[in-house]
């Protein structure tokens, strides 16, 4: 890697972008600059123009109009994917890209392999031992002849750094590279960011997580409806000048709003010692009418566990559940019939039905209500389709149109709006704004809100700090698949709930 | 978004008319009542496996067994009929009932074990073969059975071929049970996305055994239709059909993934093959130009249908922008 420190060196220069996907602009003549080994953030709610604005960089959608210099360079208008490979520009991308049943090593040279020489064949002694160098250079724990399935979320996330480094590159993208990441694996992470950066490499930073902007960019550059709004400089960047800027509109969410509230109602769900072989065990707890019950805990913890088990999805080995008094045997039948909703983890791959409907995402949960001995009705599911979509304020508030072509915010409101349309008595939530904009995720409190007081009972599992402590009336903290901690009382921190997630306070309080 | 709705919902049969006007520009042979009627009763059979087939693609399987259980099952009625001398109502009924039971033990097989569909119904596809090969003895059994089992293939009724009707009633039929109704709706969200239908109270398990349960009768009626057409069967009469029936499916813009189907469309696929082979036939052109041609068309046909695909990359991006126009 060459190493430049001039800190005014521009590596990448796009002037006065211009793009429209027929007909709607997306970005109205956009400025926008990077200078070499600069940690840059593009901020901007869901919308804007981020991601347009990086696929127009790096060549995978072409521009209507602008001017893009790399490394002084113009590019020319319809560069391809190819030549931003050339160009030495990577994507860590949202979804990894990494194909499982391979190893670390020839996932890195995908594509590139070393041969050996004279003949068409893969040296993979070669290709291991490049693979591993580069491994060591960054004091990755990982190994070159792993296999990517058997590594963490945060451990695949480095090999797609890596990657990109055994690829040259001297800017890489990420974006939202933390969103499934733990609190200590994003901490990883951004000592990795801190290293390319000494490197000399340039990153380009999108994140919803303002505190994660705070931290390490050099640089922000805000969008607002596919115009730049503004650029900050380090000593500029404020998250709330920040938040202000993207949305130009005060948002409700009470940033210091953190108190736990005891509720005196009464049980809806007692949960007594669950327990699954090598996932959990002695969980209790029992969560009241009209109750957010916040389960903290890093990935990994036990919590996604213990909410599948109760919904019915994966196997209980011990333990008893009492649902509105009365002993209850999970099952997803069972959980539907009692009025149960459940909001999973991985929006894509366990929430929508992408190539269906909003009318036949929200209808599958009602087939039950909306049928006549097995026939369905057009106009009934219509009117219900139009108050998921209304209740949730979902956009474009049209119900034939396939989720799939959604914005992520958007999405996850099909997701709930399918089970707020009915009469819920509990609602579970795992992780319910991973990825979506600050707009749609307010929104989304407000509805979880508004569901408590109605009195709906609710267990939000959740790494997002601010998230959990805003919402929770009270707060579980798993660790290792035990509660090792339960806030009831008094304001709680995000730092108290972080400490108890990673052990520093394990035990004592009540 | 209404225009591009009404595009994709009008381009096949936008397709199928323009081939019709070709076809009678052609031919003066074409447009006749004759002729058309000639081609409908070409895909009665295939139209028949295809109304009960096309659930295994939008679960995300498929159904390799049905033109071996055809056979079989055009085998199985004649010997109720004929062997065992039961009436030919009751023989129906009995035949009907066993396509639905090996149906449904494919079913069970793929759900219980997890295997592909397409594993499982190849290895159906194969003993079932055996089966059609012990039971006739591996010769042609010529049909007999009482006039009215005969006139199922061979009546007309209002001038036209009575396996019309019956293939017509079966579209239909499994039009309104993809369309509007629970099990239609929940074939669908399996095909679209298993675990979160899961999640949302379907059970996976029980709509496949249902998927292949219809899959399998349909089949049985297919194979009655079939032996009462042609007054004569043998264990590889309709081997191959079930490529004939995928695609016809698949013409009719349902997704092999999962997830989405159409069951007009599925005979829109149907016909439109027939009407190539048709105008084949009256342009005089020798039979072995037929599959180059008709693959051909087959392929021209996938590529502007299966063109609305919502994985389309672009096209996701001008959707999301759309939104944000109205937003």
């Amino acid at each position: 890697m060459t190493k430049r420190t001039n800190a005014d060196d521009v590596l990448l220069d796009c002037r006065n972008i211009v793009k429209s996907y027929n007909g709607p602009m997306v970005l109205l003549g956009v400025d926008f600059s990077m200078k070499r080994g600069e940690i840059h953030a593009l901020v901007g709610e869901n919308g804007a123009g981020k991601s347009t604005l990086i696929k127009i960089i790096t060549g995978v959608e072409p521009r209507n109009s602008g001017t893009i210099a790399f490394d002084g360079k113009e590019i020319t208008h319809d560069h391809s994917k190819n030549a931003a490979q050339d160009l030495s520009i990577a994507v860590i991308y949202q979804e990894l890209s990494l194909i499982h049943g391979m190893t670390v090593a020839q996932n890195i040279f995908l594509t590139k392999e070393p041969k050996v020489p004279g003949l068409p064949l893969i040296d993979i002694k070669k290709m291991n031992e490049k693979a591993q160098a580069l491994i060591d250079k960054y004091r990755f724990p990982l190994k070159a002849t792993d296999y990517i399935e058997k590594l963490s979320i945060g451990q695949r996330q480095t090999v797609e750094i890596l990657k990109a480094l055994s690829g040259n590159a001297s800017l890489m993208i990420m974006d939202e590279p933390t969103s499934s990441l733990t609190a200590t694996e994003a901490a990883l992470l951004f000592e990795i960011i801190l290293k390319l950066k000494a490197d000399g490499i340039s990153v380009l930073y999108i994140s919803h997580r303002m505190e994660e902007v705070y931290r390490l960019s050099d640089r922000v550059t805000v969008l607002r409806d596919g115009k730049k709004v503004a650029v900050l400089e380090k000593e500029q960047i404020h998250p709330a000048e920040i938040i202000r800027l993207m949305i130009g509109r005060n948002l409700s969410a009470n940033e210091l709003g953190h108190s736990m509230v005891k509720k005196e109602t009464e049980p809806v769900l007692e949960v007594e010692g669950l327990e699954s072989e090598g996932e959990f065990s002695g969980i209790t707890f029992t969560l009241r009418k009209g109750e957010i019950l916040g389960f903290g805990g890093l990935v990994g913890s036990g919590r996604t566990e213990v909410v599948r088990a109760i919904y019915g999805i994966d196997r209980l080995d011990g333990g008893t559940i009492r649902f509105l008094g009365k002993p209850y045997k999970p099952s997803v039948k069972n959980a539907i019939a009692g009025g149960f909703g459940f909001i999973p983890e991985e929006r894509r791959l366990q929430g929508i039905m992408a190539p269906i409907t909003i009318l036949g995402n929200i209808g599958l949960t009602n087939l039950d209500t909306l049928s006549r001995f097995g026939f369905l009705g057009g106009k009934r599911e219509l009117v219900m389709a139009m108050d998921g979509i209304k209740l949730l304020n979902i956009k474009p508030a049209h119900p034939d149109i396939p989720v799939g072509n959604l914005s992520g915010g958007n999405q996850q409101k099909v997701v709930l709006a399918k089970w707020l349309i009915r009469n819920l008595k509990l609602l579970i939530i795992d992780e319910p704004t991973v990825g979506i904009d600050i707009g749609a995720k307010d929104e989304i409190y407000e509805n979880i809100e508004r569901l408590a007081r109605e009195g709906v009972s609710v267990i939000l599992v959740s790494s997002d700090l601010p998230e959990l402590t805003r919402l929770a009336d009270r707060i579980i903290v798993l660790r290792k698949g035990r509660i090792v901690k339960e806030f009831t009382e008094g304001v709680v921190t995000e730092e108290m709930v972080l400490r108890a997630s990673s052990g520093l306070e394990e035990g004592g309080a009540k | 978004m209404n225009t591009k709705k009404l595009m994709e919902d009008f381009r096949l049969p936008l397709v199928l008319v323009l081939l019709m006007a070709a076809l009678t520009l052609i031919s003066p042979r074409f447009l006749t009542v004759a002729n058309l009627s000639n081609v409908l009763w070409s895909i009665c059979v295939i139209g028949i496996l295809a109304s009960g087939a096309i659930y295994a693609p939008i679960t995300g399987g498929i159904d390799l067994s049905i033109g071996v259980l055809a056979a079989l099952t055009g085998i199985i009625v004649d010997i109720f009929m004929n062997r065992m001398g039961i009436n030919w109502m009751l023989s129906i009924v009995f035949t009907i009932a066993i396509g639905a039971g090996i149906g449904l033990f494919n079913g069970f097989v793929l759900t219980r074990f997890k295997v592909p569909a397409f594993i499982v119904t190849m290895a159906a596809k194969t003993y079932l073969y055996g089966v059609a090969m012990v039971v006739s003895n591996g010769g042609m059994l010529a049909i007999l059975g009482p006039p009215e089992f005969m006139a199922i293939g061979n009546g007309k009724t209002f001038g036209l071929p009575n396996p019309i009707f019956i293939m017509l009633a079966f579209i239909v039929g499994s039009h309104i049970l993809l369309r509007y109704t629970v099990f239609g709706r929940q074939a669908i969200a399996v095909g679209a996305n298993e675990t979160a239908a899961k999640l949302s109270g379907v059970d996976p398990r029980k709509v496949r055994l249902i998927v292949f349960t219809i899959s399998g009768s349909t089949a049985a009626v297919a194979g009655i239709v079939l032996s009462s057409l042609t007054q004569q069967t043998f264990a590889g009469a309709a081997s191959g059909i079930e490529l004939e029936v995928m695609t016809a499916i698949v013409v009719g813009g349902t997704k092999m993934r999962g997830g989405k189907g159409s069951v007009v469309g599925a005979l829109i696929g149907a016909v439109m093959v027939a009407l190539i082979i048709n105008g084949l036939n009256l342009l005089n052109i020798p039979a072995p130009f037929h599959p180059i041609v008709t693959g051909i068309v087959i392929l021209v046909a996938l590529l502007l249908n299966q063109g609305g695909s919502p994985m389309k990359f672009s096209k996701n991006i001008g959707a999301k922008a759309k939104a944000r126009g109205q937003a």
